[in-house]
């Protein structure tokens, strides 16, 4: 064997990597595999579901859904502006102005998430319950009409997916931050740049693979959660998520859920593909120029 | 410690509403992944060794149904199953898993009885076109009532007649209810009519139910038809309505049993809600400034009736006929009804619950008067197919 492999050097890297070909086959390969054999099925679920190659199911379910698909980027973006918003000035403050306390503040980043993402997000609507802590108080003080509420709105829904994915897009940019010599930024004040075009020019490019990186991982999720619209939206906010879920598990229409999840898997590929071309390989990737 | 309703750290009702606050999380949880928070500590195996047919059945038995829906004693156990086991020897594993029809069954009945498979419990508690549908499928036991001595002969007349179970083997009544009007009266004053419930005065502080019996049915009602005669045209009549309604952004969620929570917080105000949990779950904890009201409507309400039924393959299904029978004996039940105000379907518990509390046998919730079963509707029974076609066009209209 081991003489066998000598001789094909090559056949040492295959075989090293055939676990993680085996399980990505098992355990993502064929169920994709499947469900995309699924979504192309007709039936119900008294009648049973048959193989009928239905092609048709995805233009159907395209334009039966595209405003809950509207919905999904639309708050999954708005969710990544909102957490590179938080998230930058954070991840500059923690790796520029940490010094001995940097391990706390990344530990206090990290450590609302050590709890369970559903009662994270179940915590915002006893924050912003109409009457609650937040908006009851501001309402006793005449700041607020008292109609005005949050919860139920798209506000709510974008507020509850920025916080769970918040360390997401900060930790990816923490990383990109706190690799920057301060030689360098030295040399860019040393040389007549004011903070912001220190920032702009020199600071925020050598972050990107961090940005990059934080952004996609911010917004694939995000664009497929269903839990923060199931929890703090209205039944006009529900996310393509929802409907998948609720398809699957709800209306045991399995062929529709099945279309909807590939739609969604395709658009945030071409998506993700895209944002790789305009942002180039190498700073998705991490790499650095010279 | 035995008592598997004391030794598993479930929630009672009202713990379980203080523990979720104004959360939902477990409805939530309950509905996505059954089981996660109520059935934290399941025990193994379906809870001890098939029984055999032939002897006593002993052991446990594991039951699946709705928050709300048993007798629950201030330390949290459950004191009718207390009861059933001191007298039977049989242990109940009691979870309170069932958030929505469809959700249960796609969640724990559906994959496994497709496969042949058992689904690890052996009694769950459905509602009618559920049941229906299981038993067109051929997923139910048939309920063995030869050796049974209260149940159906204590069963109210009103179920005996039901087409699709002549023989009262497939499903035994555990509770109905009324679908109508929850309202704090506090902020809203008296209500009576459905129209509350489509009424751009309650937008954003409303919220109807995720079940198509109960949302199209109310939409029907307030339309002027007749649920219990429903064709596609009145079918199609009431998702306009409620389009129309969503459009308005008229209601804030439309949720299970999870409304119970936002009418706690006082986010909401109104709600299509199930008769029962207005008086058995949001009175005793409302506060000072609460006074939460049910009311069926003067043009009507839908009327729906739960069973407890066997799935196919059930462990013990001879300890979960015992339960049954146990259950019609007329003073179990009342001791069940006293506290769950839903409609009682066992003949003679109203003269039990009077030993309990005359008050409660008076309670119209519980012993509708017939004027209130007169608009109290079905809702009507069509062909699986269609069904399922209504199913799918329900959830398109609530944005599912």
């Amino acid at each position: 064997m081991f003489a066998w492999l000598r001789r094909h050097p090559s056949a040492t890297a295959y075989l090293l990597l055939a676990p993680g070909i085996l399980y990505l086959a098992l355990f993502y390969v064929w169920p994709t595999v499947g469900m995309f054999l699924v979504s192309l099925e007709t039936g119900t679920i008294q009648t049973g579901y048959t193989q009928s190659w239905n092609f048709g199911v995805y233009p159907q379910v395209l334009g039966e859904y595209w405003g809950d698909f509207l919905n999904s980027i639309l708050y999954g973006g708005a969710a990544t502006l909102a957490t590179f918003a938080i998230g930058f000035p954070l991840a500059w403050f923690v790796a520029f102005r940490g010094g001995r306390y940097k391990t706390l503040l990344l530990f206090l980043i990290i450590a609302p998430f050590f709890t369970s993402f559903i009662l994270r997000t179940i915590s915002w609507k006893i924050i912003l319950a109409d009457n609650g802590f937040l908006l009851g108080t501001l309402k006793d003080l005449g700041l607020l009409p008292d109609e005005t509420r949050i919860l139920a709105t798209p506000v709510a829904v974008i507020a509850g997916i920025t916080y769970n994915f918040l360390p997401f897009m900060t930790l990816p940019l923490y990383v990109a931050l706190e690799k920057i010599p301060p030689s360098v930024l030295e040399a860019a004040q040393d040389l007549y740049a004011d903070p912001l075009s220190r920032l702009r020019r020199v600071t925020l490019p050598l972050a990107m693979p961090g940005v990059i990186a934080g952004s996609l991982l911010t917004f694939i999720p995000a664009v497929g959660d269903f839990v923060n619209a199931e929890l703090l939206g209205n039944p006009r906010t529900t996310m393509i998520g929802n409907v998948i879920q609720a398809r699957f598990l709800k209306v045991s229409d399995y062929p529709t859920g099945a279309a909807l999840a590939f739609i969604l898997m395709a658009a945030i590929l071409t998506g993700v593909l895209v944002y790789a071309r305009l942002a180039g390989t190498e700073e998705l990737y991490g790499a650095r120029a010279g | 410690m035995t008592t598997t309703s004391r030794s598993i750290p479930q929630l009672g009702r009202r713990a379980f509403l203080r523990a979720t606050a104004a959360g939902g999380a477990a409805t939530f949880l309950a509905a996505t992944r059954p089981g996660t928070i109520l059935a934290a500590a399941r025990p193994g195996a379906a809870a001890g060794a098939p029984a055999p047919a032939q002897d006593a059945p002993s052991g446990s038995f594991r039951m699946a149904t709705w928050i709300g829906y048993i007798d629950v004693s201030d330390e949290m156990t459950y004191p009718s199953l207390d009861r059933f086991r001191d007298e039977t020897g049989i242990e109940v594993d009691y979870q309170e898993v069932v958030e929505g029809n469809e959700e249960f069954f796609a969640s724990d009945l559906r994959g496994p009885l497709e496969a042949g498979l058992e689904t690890g419990w052996d009694v769950c508690v459905l509602t009618d076109w559920m049941v229906q549908r299981l038993s067109v499928l051929g997923w139910l036991e048939s309920i063995d009532t030869s050796a049974m001595t209260s149940y159906p002969a204590n069963l109210e007349d009103s179920y005996r007649t039901r087409a699709w179970d002549p023989e009262n083997t497939i499903a035994a009544p555990w509770q109905s209810g009324m679908t109508g009007l929850g309202y704090d009266a506090a902020v809203t004053g008296e209500l009576s009519s459905v129209g509350e419930l489509f009424s751009d005065r309650w937008a954003g502080r409303l919220t109807w139910l995720s079940e198509l019996n109960e949302s199209a049915g109310m939409a029907a009602i307030y339309n002027g038809d007749d649920p219990s005669t429903l064709d596609q045209a009145g079918f199609d009549a009431a998702l306009a309505t409620l389009t129309a309604a969503l459009d308005a952004g008229i209601p804030r969620r439309i949720a299970g049993n999870s409304y119970i929570e936002d009418m706690t917080t006082g986010d909401v105000v109104v709600a299509m809600a199930w008769s029962g949990d207005v008086l058995g779950l949001l009175v005793p904890d409302q506060r000072p400034d609460q006074d939460f009201r049910f009311t069926l409507p003067v043009e009507g309400g839908m009327l729906f009736t739960d069973n407890m039924v066997i799935p196919r393959g059930a462990q013990n299904k001879a300890a979960a006929e015992r339960f049954i029978d146990w259950y019609y004996i007329p003073a179990n039940a009342a001791q069940v009804e006293a506290y769950v105000n839903y409609v009682c379907p066992v003949k003679g518990a109203g003269e039990e619950i009077r030993k309990i509390d005359p008050a409660l046998a008076e309670n119209v919730l519980i012993f509708p008067t017939e004027e209130m079963r007169a608009r109290s509707y079905d809702f009507v029974s069509v062909e699986p197919d269609v069904r399922a076609a209504w199913e799918a066009a329900f959830a398109e209209t609530i944005g599912l």
